[in-house]
């Protein structure tokens, strides 16, 4: 259907895509609502991980049982996105090939490793998510490729995370900087939103550091991913730091976890 | 207390804590607000705003629109002037604001040409299809450079004919002071101190945010302007539009219906003088819908700059205060310069202090124009005030609380501005939070990241004077009643209390009583809803008009022959109900008019009277009817790293002189708190070269339920007001006098930093401990 009418636009949970048309940035000619199409809100978890349809929402990740067992760190990051109502409106499809740069779910998706299962009539392709963010407001999807499900590996046994969102005005605002902290064996795994144009990852080796040793890798690693975008939320300046503030506090926090298991 | 009759419970009658009236059809969304209204067929319209700060308008195309199908027409300011000439300039203070923009634009955002067609989207598109040709003026972008610069955004000024005291303004060129107030009393200058404490203070730009849109319909029946209006003000706007159009009064009508909040933002000259404009010209009906960004343009909360100093001498009293204010009113002066003289004569603070030196000034610039806003002006210089007094208690090593106790004015003293205290009970307020917040118990300000403290701060507020109201009541003969008054309810819960004070004369349930929103056909004039007036005011012309009406029964009783000893209730003697209640009343009106439904109607006038300032001190024996006095005391924790503010306790407290309805002043105290705590951390409109950065809800900031603070504690002060309607006064703006700075304060304790700018952003606050 993507390839037979003109100019077309995938609709989502339309919490995005209804804010563009408001602003009268969108220049869509046809909307291709996904929430017709059986089979795409459907969670599926095994050994390796989960499967989840693009039309989870947000909300679905946040609750459903397999997910906050299997992987703990998205479900948590899903929680942190705006509120109830649009938790239960955005899908996750939607939330990722938006590609915008501060949102929450992203830093998660990035330390899990996930994957990307993009389709199109050339058929189906898989992308990981570490290479899915290209440039500004810009994935690896072709126009004409929808996003049809995301994979998210099992967190390992043993392993720690934790997820920090920081708000630098209302509480409940947009993210002026949220990272996502996965340490898994001896590797820590940092995701960062809102911290550049687009979501940002990097990782370390941690084995035989103590904690403050682990934070001060992390700060060293996450220093040359800052770019942040200066806006009201706050300077370059406050964002950096902010960024080491956050990040301090997950690898701290995570270590933690991992020290009292 | 006497025991409560059967028939009509205390709940409903004053000092009741009756929820409002329309509490669930709000909540419910079952309430219809302007914007609901089938308006049937009519013109959309839609507005091609300037892209320019300042700059003279060459040419306006509007062909391509005007060729757009759907489109019904195209008009530009220079029409409009052509058509109404000088009546197209209106304003409340001055006449200085155009409909349509016709010969230069002053704002980015300004209208300047309107778009009529078949339906919204249309309009909108034409409006974009508008070309404007300009010749860019030199920007005014801040107060310094309106103050100092040759730019000026007006080329002479234009105050309003009907107020004397702004003659002198009229036809004054090369400059962007449209009024400046001066208070003098003593010699400031010549007191030796002790110690003197001096600030530079800002409070930026803030927008209302109410949550109905702005919405207007107007169209024209039997050779009359009819008009349906998100508006605070009919009367006054009725008033505007008879002038504009030039028609008597009775051929103008204004109706609103329950607005979703306004916080002022829905007052004197917002949409209603393009719609009667337009409607008038093309003799159809037009329907102006105010988008959210749009709305964001129509007015704002005064910026405003203020330096001030405030001595101690060497015995520790206050000796002297000065203060020079600018408030930053935009491009056009709304109610700037009385917000400019009425905030002006409060900026030493409500203190006993020897001399006293100000100097306010209302500012144009090449913003959107600042108007009315919850606190008209004063807590902006509250910001300077409770700031300065504070910081002069840390220097001279006193508590700031006990410090302010010792210099508050007390009932019966002469105010700065030569103004007598009366039922502003500052004392009790400040006490009241303290106990709240337990000052006593020093916080544990902690050596880590984390670091707490704890702070207070006073408000004063004159209420707005002189005003005028006035009420009818229409007594049905089954002993309910229809009140006329052109109060209009905005969520405040105006209609309930005044039914309250109508049950409470009359002895009637509340719950009987209508309230007729405004429709200026129906309802008597009223100045404003507005700067916490309309309990005092239209609360006094209320109960006149229930009294008038009491006594009218009891006169038609004393004509009647005596009635058997039917309703004789020995426990009625307790209450004084004048002998009246239902039945009874049922009874008299029936007999007078010897039929059922029958009606019986009185009305009432009450208006509040002031004298001048004087030309040389600024000074007024009257200078208000009454005063606002509120006090907040504030326990939080600053996070060192982010420069986060957490609200552990806020306590807010108001006289109101006597509650008519407790629930709803503290939802009033709570609400005003709550609107403070986003102007201390974070509310602000952002400005780049005279465009709004921020000017969406996806970026402009207001406080969640996750701001609140842990606890949140409204606390009543009665000291009742010899004049008011059972002694009350208002209190919608009381709450937020003081909450920045009591936060301010507060931060000031737990990290020994004073902040002088708002909002205290976290950036802010990290900004300045890694300075220190
Ligand atoms: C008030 C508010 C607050 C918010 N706060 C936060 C926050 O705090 N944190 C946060 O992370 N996010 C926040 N968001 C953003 C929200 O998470 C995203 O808007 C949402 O995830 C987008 O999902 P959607 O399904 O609604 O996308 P849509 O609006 O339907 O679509 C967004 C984009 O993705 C495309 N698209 C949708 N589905 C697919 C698909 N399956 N395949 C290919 N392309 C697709 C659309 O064509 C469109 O370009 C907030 C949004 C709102 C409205």
């Amino acid at each position: 259907m993507m390839s037979t009418v003109d100019n077309p636009m995938v609709y989502g949970g339309g919490t995005a895509i209804q804010i563009l048309i408001k602003q009268g940035i969108l220049f869509a000619d046809n909307f291709v609502d996904l929430a017709g199409i059986p089979g795409l809100t459907e969670i599926t978890a095994d050994a390796a991980g989960l499967r989840a349809g693009p039309m989870v929402t947000a909300r679905g990740m946040e609750t459903d049982d397999r997910v906050r067992r299997v992987a703990p760190l998205a479900s948590t990051a899903y929680r942190h996105v705006a509120n109830p109502r649009v938790r239960n409106t955005a899908s996750i499809g939607g939330n990722l090939a938006h590609g915008d740069y501060r949102l929450d779910p992203p830093p998660a998706l990035l330390a899990l490793d996930a994957t990307v299962e993009a389709t199109s009539v050339r058929g189906t392709r898989s992308l990981p998510v570490r290479q899915f963010f290209v440039d500004f407001q810009q994935t690896a999807l072709a126009p004409d490729e929808l996003v049809t499900a995301v994979r998210i590996p099992a967190q390992p046994t043993g392993s720690a995370y934790r997820f920090v969102k920081y708000s630098s005005l209302s509480a409940n605002d947009w993210p002026c900087a949220s990272v996502a902290v996965l340490i898994a064996g001896r590797e820590v795994h940092i995701g960062l939103g809102a911290l550049a144009p687009v979501p940002r990852y990097a990782s370390f080796d941690a084995t035989g550091m103590t904690d403050q040793a682990a934070v001060d890798a992390a700060l060293e690693v996450i220093a040359p991913l800052l770019d942040p975008i200066p806006d009201v939320r706050g300077s370059v300046r406050y964002k950096r730091r902010l960024a080491q503030v956050i990040v301090e506090d997950a690898v701290r926090g995570a270590w933690k976890d991992l020290d009292n298991a | 207390m006497p025991e409560t009759p059967e028939k009509t419970s205390r709940q409903d009658w004053v000092g009741g804590r009756r929820a409002r009236y329309d509490a669930l059809g709000r909540v419910r969304g079952v309430v219809g607000h302007v914007g609901d209204q089938p308006v049937g067929t009519c013109a959309h319209v839609a507005v091609h705003r300037s892209t320019q700060p300042h700059a003279a308008i060459r040419a306006v195309h509007t062909e391509e629109a005007l060729a757009i199908d759907g489109v019904y027409a195209v008009v530009t300011g220079a029409d409009l002037h052509k058509r109404f000439g000088e009546a197209l300039l209106t304003g409340p203070a001055f006449a200085d604001q155009p409909a349509l923009a016709y010969d230069k634009v002053r704002f980015v955002g300004e209208p300047v040409a309107a778009v009529l067609a078949a339906d919204l989207a249309t309009a909108r598109e034409a409006a974009d299809a508008v070309y404007v040709e300009y010749d860019e003026l030199d920007p005014v972008y801040d107060l310094d450079t309106a103050l100092n610069g040759e730019s000026y955004v007006h080329d002479e000024l234009r105050p309003s004919a009907v107020f004397g005291d702004l003659r002198h303004l009229d036809g004054v060129r090369d400059t962007n002071i449209n009024y400046e107030y001066r208070l003098r009393h003593g010699n400031p200058n010549k007191v030796s101190g002790a110690r003197t404490v001096r600030g530079e203070f800002w409070a930026p730009p803030t927008h209302h945010v109410p949550i109905e849109l702005p919405c207007t319909v107007a169209w024209v029946e039997g050779g009359r302007l009819e008009m349906l209006t998100t508006t605070q003000t009919p009367s006054y706007v009725r008033q505007t539009i008879a002038d504009l159009l030039d028609l008597p009064l009775s051929r103008v009508r204004v109706t609103t219906r329950p607005l979703g909040g306004s916080f002022g933002a829905k007052m004197y000259d917002r949409l209603e003088p393009l719609a009667a404009a337009l409607a008038w010209q093309f003799q159809r009906k037009v329907r102006l819908a105010a988008s959210r960004e749009e709305a964001f343009l129509l007015t704002t909360r005064h910026g405003a700059a203020i330096t001030s100093t405030l001595t101690a001498d060497a015995g520790g009293q206050l000796s002297a205060a000065t203060a020079d204010v600018a408030y930053d009113t935009g491009a056009y002066a709304d109610v700037g310069p009385r917000i400019t003289a009425k905030s002006g004569m409060v900026a030493p603070g409500p203190y006993r202090i020897g001399s006293v030196d100000v100097r306010s000034r209302c500012v144009y610039t090449n913003k959107p124009s600042a108007g009315p806003f919850r606190g008209f002006g004063v807590p902006q210089v509250t910001w300077s005030h409770e700031s300065l007094i504070d910081e002069l208690a840390h220097e001279l090593g006193e508590d700031p609380y006990a410090f302010r106790r010792e210099h508050l004015l007390r009932e019966g003293d002469l105010a700065p501005m030569g103004t007598r205290m009366h039922s502003a009970d500052f004392v009790g307020c400040l006490d009241a939070v303290a106990e709240s917040i337990s000052w006593d118990t020093q916080p544990d300000r902690g050596t880590g990241r984390i670091r707490r403290g704890r702070g207070v701060a006073v408000g004063v507020k004159a209420v707005l004077t002189p005003t005028i109201a006035n009420a009818v009541l229409q007594l049905n003969q089954d002993a309910s009643a229809t009140l006329m008054i052109s109060t209009v309810d905005m969520g405040q819960g105006s209609d309930t209390i005044m039914a309250q004070i109508v049950a409470d004369v009359l002895r009637v349930d509340s719950r009987r009583v209508h309230v007729v929103r405004a429709d200026t056909d129906v309802t008597p004039y009223d100045t404003i809803t507005a700067g916490s007036r309309s309990t005092y005011h239209t609360g006094n012309a209320v109960r006149a008009v229930a009294e008038s009406m009491r006594v009218r029964l009891l006169a038609l009783a004393a004509e009647q022959p005596e009635q058997p000893e039917q309703h004789g209730q020995p426990e009625r003697s307790g209450v004084d109900t004048g002998e009246l209640d239902e039945e009874r009343i049922a009874e008299i009106v029936h007999a007078h008019f010897g039929a059922r439904g029958a009606t019986l109607t009185t009305e009432a006038n009450f208006t509040s009277s002031w004298s001048p300032y004087d030309k040389e001190t600024g000074r007024s024996e009257k200078v208000t009817e009454h005063w606002f006095a509120g006090a907040v005391g504030v326990r939080l924790a600053v996070d060192t790293a982010t420069g986060r503010v957490h609200l552990e306790h806020l306590a807010v407290a108001g006289d109101v002189g006597r509650a008519i309805n407790p629930a709803l002043v503290e939802q009033q105290l709570t609400g005003a708190a709550i609107m403070g705590i986003g102007h201390a951390l974070f509310d602000q409109l952002v400005l780049d070269q005279g465009q709004l950065v921020n000017g969406t809800l996806l970026d402009y900031q207001l406080p969640s339920i996750r701001d609140l603070p842990d606890e949140l504690t409204p606390i009543i002060v009665e000291s009742p007001h010899d004049d008011g309607p059972f002694g009350a006064k208002g209190v919608g703006e009381t709450g937020i006098l003081a909450v920045a700075p009591a936060i301010g304060n507060a931060i000031r304790d737990a990290i020994g930093l004073r902040f002088t700018r708002l909002p205290m952003t976290p950036e802010a606050i990290v900004t300045a401990l890694e300075s220190r």
